[in-house]
């Protein structure tokens, strides 16, 4: 190995397999935390300098608190570099670490189903990254993984192609060819690539308008309030000097002021967005079984996600609402063992776009002739319509007849009563809005379902992958001649619907949604035998 | 691909063979008191108790007593009219509900758990309920109001024919 970490013993290609040796974590750690505690330092430094001690502490306990937990945190973490050993065998990765308590960590190197790279600006701007190495649905949702923290960006490389390569060859060996052929390997990989998107830029503006532009413009502004203040900055008093305030009243200080703080958070979510997704890119790459859905991102903190792509079930598309007119689009796709609700989102294979382009590497990720996602859907009878404007009328009626008795027992103003009325036609445009989304087809192996109001949801799932079928109906929809039709299935949210199907097309629909599952209880009106005497129970 | 299948003639589903155990009703039945009974017997005390909120708790009072009336005497004859399970060596499909029905199918081959759950009331009855879970978090088939020796033999006969098919299920 050219880059041989300090106090190991001996070199990785003299090894017999079997009995690695117990590797450090690279030593440029020592250093970053070195250098991390002098910049905390700094913030303190400066303010002393600039301060005086003559104001005490009071003032300055946030610098204060800064350079203790940047002290206490690179202490910490050299500690941690002195006790941690890890080994790669045959067989497993092991990891052995815990300065009190002792930990002792293995993977069977044959259920490693992900090895991340991940590097925080620390690592970065040292040429470290943190390796995740995870095994199992657990792991893959972001827990759990067994992490090497860290190790020089070339090992980490190196590692990660010989651990997913399979247990078949003996690490010695990859490592070994690696030494030689590192560029080789790598070039070789990048031409096995298939790049599905980058990122691009324009993309910005469909992440910066979002309610959290708000929550994260009183962040930033508190911020700023705070550092100013501490550097003894009448800020309260600038702001005071700068408009007539008295004489524009509080309508226009209320509307000024929301407007300063949308535009500091949709340049704030700007800015955010480009940290996150810089270099963004969705790639296909050969794996250790098949192949992987690749993800990198990221300016200061990458991330790299890889999805095994035989438990891959299918794509979805969601477009919220409010800003369909301008085409948003999130894609996700639909897999087992990966949570949906993780943080992470790890299920998200593109950054939040115009539907122009996620239709198109949708259909290029699923790799089938005509994709699913593009296919005309059947549309859903009237009667479906009917069902939503019913609900809309009885929701906004129940509404409006709990603020009238309220009214009359004067609970609330008799005016709130037009607040109910004025429901009634908003929520018969949504009931039209939520009808229009709806939509089903068969297409290929994939069946196709979309629905949702606020966030109109298009789902390719694959045939196969459906394990049970649910078909559904109300007393009204028994009215209107609807069935529900529900796909159930491991991946994703676990089950997909096509609300409001024609009753009689829906057994048809069912049955091709799931092949040949619903055969032996469907009854064909030209079939003599099984046509006559059995009736469907009403 | 897309085929309009609206000039076919359409294709039916037909319901499962098997209906449930008579003593189901019952079981329904205790099952309607023990939820609707208490809200009533409470909305009935709050309402002698206390005198200052009685225009709210009679609201209160008179919709318990229809929930209670219609758990009791309409739900069980009607969940007992529309009840049906059958299971086959290739899936078990069962027919549920009153007000919404719902038609459940899952294939054998991919079914993970097969139990026979008997709660307290179930066990003064001699009923069990069959549940049948795949890997679907909302794929599970609940087939209510069996008698606990059929329920006992198709939990067995599930499993084995589970067992039969490899692969993990997903």
């Amino acid at each position: 190995m050219s880059t041989e970490p300090p106090g190991h013993e001996d070199g990785a290609g003299a090894v017999a397999a079997g009995d690695a040796p117990w590797q450090r974590l690279h030593s440029r750690m020592i250093w970053v935390d070195a250098v991390q505690t002098l910049l905390s330092l700094v913030p303190a430094g400066v303010a002393l300098w600039v301060v005086g001690f003559e104001q005490g502490i009071g003032s300055l306990w946030p610098v204060v608190a800064i350079a203790v937990f940047g002290v206490l945190g690179a202490v910490s973490d050299s500690l941690r570099w002195i006790f941690t050993r890890y080994r790669v065998t045959d067989e497993y990765v092991e990891l052995r670490s815990g300065v009190f308590v002792r930990r002792y960590r293995s993977i069977r190197r044959d259920r490693i189903r992900s090895v991340d790279a991940e590097a925080k600006l620390r690592h970065r701007l040292s040429g470290l990254r943190v390796l995740k190495i995870g095994a199992g649905q657990q792991s893959a949702a972001g827990e759990s993984a067994l992490s090497l923290d860290a190790v020089v960006k070339q090992d980490a490389e190196r590692l990660r192609r010989a651990l997913l390569r399979g247990p078949d060859r003996p690490v010695a060996d990859d490592l070994d060819e690696a030494d030689g052929a590192a560029g080789d390997a790598a070039a070789q990989e990048r031409e096995h690539e298939h790049v599905f998107a980058r990122l691009r830029p324009e993309w910005v503006i469909f992440n910066m308008f979002n309610v959290w532009a708000y929550v994260m413009a009183l962040g930033l502004l508190w911020g700023a309030y705070w550092v100013t203040t501490m550097f003894g900055l009448d800020v309260g008093g600038f702001v005071e000097g700068l408009l007539d305030w008295e004489a524009l009243g509080w309508g226009w200080t209320i509307a000024i002021g929301a407007l300063v703080v949308g535009i500091v958070g949709v340049v704030g979510l700007a800015l955010n967005f480009f940290t996150e997704y810089w270099n963004f890119e969705l790639a296909r790459v050969p794996g250790e079984k098949g192949t992987l859905l690749r993800t990198r991102r990221g300016l200061f903190k990458t991330r790299e996600v890889n999805r095994d792509e035989n438990r891959m079930r299918g794509i979805q598309i969601s477009e919220p609402l409010l800003w369909r007119w301008m085409g948003m689009a999130d894609t996700n796709v639909v897999t087992t063992g990966l949570s949906v609700w993780s943080m992470a989102q790890p299920t998200t294979i593109l950054p939040r776009g115009p539907i122009g382009v996620a239709r198109p590497v949708a259909a290029a990720v699923l790799d089938v002739p005509a994709s699913p996602l593009d296919v005309p859907l059947r549309r859903h009878p009237r009667a479906a319509l009917r069902r939503r404007l019913w609900w809309a009328t009885l929701c906004s009626a129940i509404v409006t007849a709990v603020l009238g008795w309220l009214a009359v027992t004067d609970v609330v103003a008799p005016a709130a009563l037009w607040a109910g009325v004025a429901l009634w036609p908003v929520a018969l445009g949504c009931a039209a809005v939520a009808y229009r989304a709806l939509g089903h087809a068969i297409a290929g192996d994939y069946l196709v379902v979309r629905s949702g109001l606020v966030s109109r949801a298009t789902t390719a799932l694959q045939r196969p992958a459906v394990s049970t079928i649910v078909l559904r109906q109300s007393l009204l929809q028994q009215r209107l001649g609807l069935k529900t039709v529900s796909a159930m299935t491991a991946a994703g949210y676990g089950g997909y619907d096509a609300p409001d199907v024609a009753a009689d097309e829906a057994i048809g629909f069912a049955a091709d949604a799931a092949p040949g599952l619903l055969e032996p209880f469907l009854v064909r009106p030209d079939d003599p035998l099984e046509h006559g005497p059995e009736t469907p129970v009403r | 691909m897309n085929d309009p299948r609206a000039p076919q003639p359409a294709v039916r589903l037909r319901p499962p063979h098997n209906r449930v155990e008579r003593r189901a009703i019952l079981w329904w039945t205790l099952q309607s008191l023990a939820f609707s009974g208490p809200l009533l017997i409470g909305a009935i005390v709050g309402y002698v108790v206390w005198e200052d909120a009685r225009p709210w708790l009679l609201a209160a009072v008179i919709g318990a007593a229809i929930l209670a009336l219609v758990g009791v005497v309409v739900e069980p004859g009607w969940r007992y009219a529309v009840h049906r399970w059958e299971a086959t060596d290739e899936a078990v499909y069962a027919l549920t509900g009153w007000l919404v029905r719902e038609w459940r199918v899952a294939p054998v081959s991919r079914i993970q758990t097969v139990d026979a759950v008997r709660g307290p009331v179930e066990q003064a009855l001699g009923l069990s309920t069959l549940r049948v879970t795949t890997a679907s978090s909302k794929g599970a088939i609940d087939i209510g109001g069996l008698d606990k020796d059929v329920a006992a033999a198709v939990a067995e006969r599930l499993t084995t024919a589970a067992q039969l098919t490899t692969g993990d299920a997903t």
